[in-house]
């Protein structure tokens, strides 16, 4: 029977807890937990055929439950939704592949926990201020619009120009933001990933590793940055299981 | 989940799920190649990279533009091409029933292409 990998926790001194602690809940579809060890770390696993596994949404929420109940007492490594291996034998000559970096991302997720950031703005105001820098500095700048000769296709060059400098300015403004908020987190000594414009108007998606007594001093900071730009939505959640900062690729 | 996750918000959550949704939602951004759409699958994967090369011709025109590099003639030769290239591009388009979004492939977790 195959098996599907939800998690791998650390484990130094209590197997016994973590197989108490299985046996108390169910994973996908009501399926039995257990632990396939090596050394000090296990993964937790349940019974699941490959060509069973559907990624929907329920099937996602139920993996994602025994994930963050874990994480609740557990340092743990969530492993990508559908991970499936053969066996249990497979599964731990893979932990005993991985071992050295296992451990190096358990170290470093250790005591910790996940937090998001969301900035939204308002696209229309936005755009409609940077359009006026924009034209302030066209103003400015004697090169900024083409004023050559009367034609349609320096026209369009001149309409493109505008285009692309907005595009700066809006990219410009992003980072600026973006160092605000590094500059607040960097003082948690949070780990830190950024991207920029995931749709017109979430210009930032955030993610932070900090650890766990921190959560009120991040909730503060992000209260300070709403302050200072009122025109963007921060929308802070937490505390998640590590999702975004395992960083290695299973051999 | 069993708790509730929202640690700071001010503005609405209806704007917010409004938001994620589009994020989750990339059905339409994939490229789906089956038998019964290699052409148009095709069609739009080409016309995609030749969009993507095109925005960026586009873009490093404007960067020496902008960097006074060029002459009144070269301008507006540039003009001419980068429309040319563009209308051609909207005629594809138009032919294979593509629009912008179409060509705008989601690349799971790196994001959309352009």
């Amino acid at each position: 029977m195959e098996k599907m990998i939800y998690a791998i926790v650390s484990v130094t001194r209590d197997t016994e807890k973590l197989n108490a602690f299985l046996s108390g809940i169910k994973g996908i579809a009501g399926a039995d937990l257990y632990a396939v060890c090596f050394n000090e770390i296990s993964a937790v696993v349940s019974d699941k055929e490959r060509a069973t596994l559907i990624a929907d949404k329920s099937s996602a929420i139920e993996y994602a439950e025994v994930i963050e109940l874990m994480a609740a007492h557990f340092t743990l490594l969530p492993m990508r939704f559908g991970s499936v291996m053969e066996s249990s034998d497979l599964i731990s000559k893979m932990l005993e592949r991985n071992y050295i970096e296992i451990q190096n991302n358990i170290q470093k997720v250790e005591n910790k926990c996940e937090f998001g950031l969301k900035v939204f703005c308002d696209a229309e105001k936005l755009h409609e201020e940077l359009r006026r820098k924009s034209e302030e500095t066209a103003n400015a700048t004697p090169r900024a619009s083409l004023e050559i000769r009367n034609s349609v296709y320096v026209d369009y060059v001149n309409k493109k120009l505008k285009e692309h400098k907005l595009e700066e300015l809006l990219l410009n403004y992003v980072d600026s933001v973006i160092a605000g908020i590094s500059g607040y987190v960097d003082r948690l000594q949070a780990v830190n990933k950024f991207k920029k414009m995931t749709t017109a108007l979430n210009i930032i998606d955030a993610v932070f590793l900090l650890e766990k007594d921190k959560k009120d001093a991040l909730i503060h900071a992000v209260g300070e940055l709403q302050n200072q730009h009122a025109s963007l939505s921060f929308i802070l959640t937490g505390p998640w299981p590590p999702y975004n900062f395992v960083d290695f690729i299973v051999k | 989940m069993s708790e509730n996750k929202i640690l700071f918000n001010t503005g609405s959550l209806d704007g917010l799920s409004e938001e994620i949704g589009k994020l989750i939602n990339t059905e339409d951004s994939r490229l789906k190649l089956t038998p019964d759409n290699a052409d148009s699958g095709l069609a739009k994967l080409v016309l995609t990279l030749v969009e993507l090369i095109r925005k960026l011709v586009e873009k490093q025109a404007m960067r020496r533009v902008d960097g006074g590099s060029l002459t009144d003639d070269e301008i507006e030769r540039l003009g001419e091409t980068l429309m040319k290239l563009e209308m051609k591009m909207e005629e594809l388009k138009k032919h294979f029933n593509l629009t912008d979004r179409d060509l705008n492939i989601n690349l799971g977790p790196l994001g959309d292409l352009m």
